[in-house]
């Protein structure tokens, strides 16, 4: 029953619920409560017990349909060796099969022969499924590794016999002997395939979402999209939980003695108003601005995806879109859920030949005076300006009142400076220059954007 | 242990529950049935989630009505702390209680010699003022020192600082809590605990892990109309059909707030004041202010009332 039980939880990690030892403790404690028999509740308990949001409950049923169609339930009850079951005496006979198997092989007549020709489909499952368990199937993790389990439960349910008393056997019973392996080695197949179906359920999308991550934004293709955007979301998220709580915790602090004294004057001197010593919080502008040009159109969506993201962690964010003219897109993001925003902007100001200097300036005059020494400049682009003027002049008058001017490239450092990209000069008007080709590259520089920022 | 009549046996007291709960005018399904059995039999506290209106906070008052145990509830907000949850010293009466006892200390006092004599004195009665005496229970420490055990419902632990969620889980683990000056209170009986949330922030894996977790959604059709028998009985069965599905309708538009079960008793109650017997769009216009709590969404959905109500007249 243990067995049975860890396993489930296996099979419940696999397909992404997380289950802690404790849990399944709890579950073991829930199953000595309401027992085997009781499908129904089995289900609607251990749900209670191991799955804690409505996802998880959601992953939690699909996975339980699947094991326990897979370990059938009447299965369990004989292995405890107390069943109230009716066909509890077959299962019995079926289960000490495997044992004997290999000692009764050498007879003509093996027993798993007799157990197939018995004709019985029940049976021949749950010996198989015995076998299974005995093979250690619930280890299996690839694909790759299907045939090596499938010999080996065969072996297990003697197969071995089989196969010499069908080399001995005359035609005719060869002929249905050889049925009958095909027959079996059909639901040893399948035996195995939902196990892997059970324990490996989740590693796929893992794999993905891992790789997803590495992939340049520009590289990633049409199909992946909706996957990564579920990954540029997940993390902003991320972001949005750790930093709302450090701007909770500069509302707390220590007795301010002096203050406290100071204002308790008129009381005598009685402490009768504290005040508390608070961590200033510094209320950080963000200026966004990003190059939504053709040359950088596939990363510009993810771009923008993560701007509207960061929207909604930092307050005060002014997004701004360009291809040659700056267009101000904080309305947009505010008004439409992230998909409309992100595709209305690439519509609206999207795919035209890059003007930087026309851009820049474009943003001088729009921002100048809302640039102070609490504002970060955020500036995603490519830098290639079609051999035109940069607009460093321009970018430099904003980068000596803001805080900082970070510029993030989608182009891997190498492409800098080569042909129209103009980044050593437009660098030089930065406070910092990165390269910001994957997820994973934009989680952690934004990660450090906010760390100094809020 | 048989695993067969083990079943057994619970499948019979969790439709005891079910119908103790009834009993209370608290309808449900298996599934919080099934919570409140569990949460007995393992002594673990119970973590309600789902959308607001569903009956999180009822199940918590049926649940003590039905096993006859006292209510004790706290309610959640930011900035919530111990001193408002567990316990507070009584500092007034102990200032009043030196006062008084000023003069016989300074009899105690008398003949000792020495500084050290003194307080050495002193350190025979040095307890005196902080033990139970002068304690203030709040409503986490009352739940324990209850004595045949209550129902403590910790109401919308979502909106608390998850500071407080930290300080939680050592009562939720062992029901016992520590207080530095007297020590480890343990319960007298295990409450039986339930959380609600309504996840305006996510939980913390912590408490999730020591809790058992009910989701409770939206009745389904049959179970509302249940729910509505129970608590506006007057209410004829033709109207109370209609009215269960039009909301039923209702919830799978978009809205900015979906009408809740208590919403549609509301809505029963209404119509049974205005003498309904059967729902036309006029009257649903005008009641909709019932259901529909934003006016955007009552502009929002005033073109679809007719169709609306003319499948909910139809629904069998």
């Amino acid at each position: 029953m243990t067995q049975v039980l860890t396993n489930f939880v296996r099979a419940l990690r696999a397909s992404n619920v997380r289950v802690s030892t404790a849990e399944s403790i709890d579950a073991a404690a829930t199953v000595d409560v309401i027992g085997f028999s009781d499908r129904g509740l089995l289900k609607e308990s251990l749900s209670q017990v191991l799955a804690k949001s409505p996802d998880d409950k959601e992953r939690f049923a699909e996975c339980f349909d699947r094991y326990f169609f897979a370990d059938d339930l009447r299965g369990i009850d004989t292995a405890d060796g107390d069943d109230l079951e009716p066909d509890a005496p077959s299962a019995d006979a079926s289960n000490s099969e495997p044992q004997h198997a290999g000692e009764q092989g050498t007879e003509p007549g093996s027993a798993l022969a007799s157990l197939m020709t018995g004709a019985n489909r029940a049976e021949l499952q749950i010996a198989v499924a015995n076998a299974a368990r005995e093979a250690g199937v619930a280890d299996i993790r690839l694909f790759t590794q299907r045939g090596m389990y499938m010999r080996r439960i065969l072996e297990i349910l003697g197969v071995e016999a089989l196969e010499n008393e069908i080399s001995n056997a005359d035609e005719a019973r060869q002929a249905l002997l050889g049925a009958l392996r095909a027959q079996l080695i059909a639901e040893v197949r399948e035996q195995v395939e939902r196990q892997l179906l059970l324990y490996t359920a989740n590693t796929w999308p893992d794999l993905r979402e891992e790789i997803l991550q590495k992939v340049p934004l520009s590289a990633v293709e049409v199909r992946d999209f909706k996957f990564m955007q579920g990954l540029v979301h997940k993390l902003a998220k991320r972001l949005v939980a750790l930093h709302s709580r450090k701007r909770k915790v500069a509302r707390r602090g220590h007795l301010d003695v002096r203050q406290t004294i100071r204002r308790n004057i008129e009381y005598d001197g009685l402490m009768f108003d504290t005040v508390w010593k608070r961590k200033k919080i510094d209320r950080p502008k963000v200026i966004a601005v990003c190059d939504v040009s053709g040359s950088v159109a596939n990363a510009a969506r993810f771009l923008l995806l993560f701007l509207y993201s960061v929207t909604e962690v930092i307050p005060k964010v002014r997004a701004f879109a360009f291809s040659n003219q700056l267009a101000e897109i904080t309305d947009l993001f505010q008004a439409s859920s992230a998909q409309d925003a992100i595709s209305a902007a690439l519509h609206k100001h999207g795919w035209g030949s890059t003007d930087y200097g026309r851009a820049l300036a474009d943003l001088e005059k729009m921002v100048l005076d809302d640039v102070d020494h609490r504002t970060t400049v955020l500036i995603l682009g490519d830098g290639r300006s079609n051999y035109g003027d940069p607009g460093v002049t321009h970018l430099r008058k904003i980068h000596e009142r803001a805080r900082r001017v970070l510029w993030l490239n989608p182009e891997p450092r190498a492409f800098w400076n080569s042909g129209d990209s103009e980044m050593r000069r437009l660098g030089s008007a930065c406070d910092r220059v990165d390269s910001c080709r994957s997820i994973q590259d934009l989680e952690r520089l934004v990660s450090e954007i906010m760390r100094t920022a809020v | 242990m048989n695993p067969s009549s083990s079943s057994e046996i619970s499948r019979a007291a969790i439709d005891a529950i079910q119908a103790g709960l009834a009993a209370t005018g608290y309808i449900c399904g298996d599934s919080i049935a099934t919570a409140v059995y569990l949460a007995q039999a393992l002594e673990k506290p119970v973590l309600i989630e789902g959308p607001p209106g569903v009956g999180k906070t009822e199940l918590a008052k049926a649940t003590a009505d039905h096993l006859g145990k006292p209510l004790i509830r706290l309610q959640c907000y930011e900035g919530l702390d111990e001193a408002k949850a567990l316990y507070e010293w009584k500092y007034g009466k102990q200032l009043l209680y030196t006062q008084v006892l000023k003069e016989k200390l300074g009899d105690l006092m008398e003949g000792a010699s020495g500084l050290q004599a003194s307080m050495d004195r002193l350190h025979e009665f040095d307890d005196t003022f902080f033990n139970e005496e002068f304690l203030e229970p709040r409503p986490l420490l009352k739940a324990l020192w209850t004595e045949q055990g209550a129902v403590l419902l910790i109401d919308e632990i979502d909106k608390s600082d998850q500071e407080f969620e930290a300080f939680l889980l050592e009562l939720l683990q062992d029901y016992q809590i520590s207080i530095p000056e007297i020590g480890t209170v343990k319960a007298k009986h295990s409450p039986v605990v339930f959380l609600t949330s309504n996840n305006t922030r996510e939980i913390g894996d912590a408490l999730k892990r020591r809790c058992i977790h009910l989701y409770i959604p939206f009745p389904d059709s049959r179970l509302e109309q249940q729910i509505i028998e129970s608590r506006v009985p007057e209410l004829e069965a033709s109207v109370r059909l209609q009215i269960v599905s039009f909301v039923q309708q209702l919830r799978t538009v978009d809205l900015k707030k979906v009408p809740a079960v208590s919403e549609t008793i509301d809505w029963a109650r209404t119509l049974l004041l205005l003498h309904a017997q059967e729902l036309d769009p006029q009257l649903v216009r005008t009641t909709m202010n019932i259901l529909l709590k934003f006016q955007d969404d009552i502009e929002n959905i005033d073109a679809e009332i007719v169709g609306m109500t003319r499948a909910a007249v139809g629904a069998r």
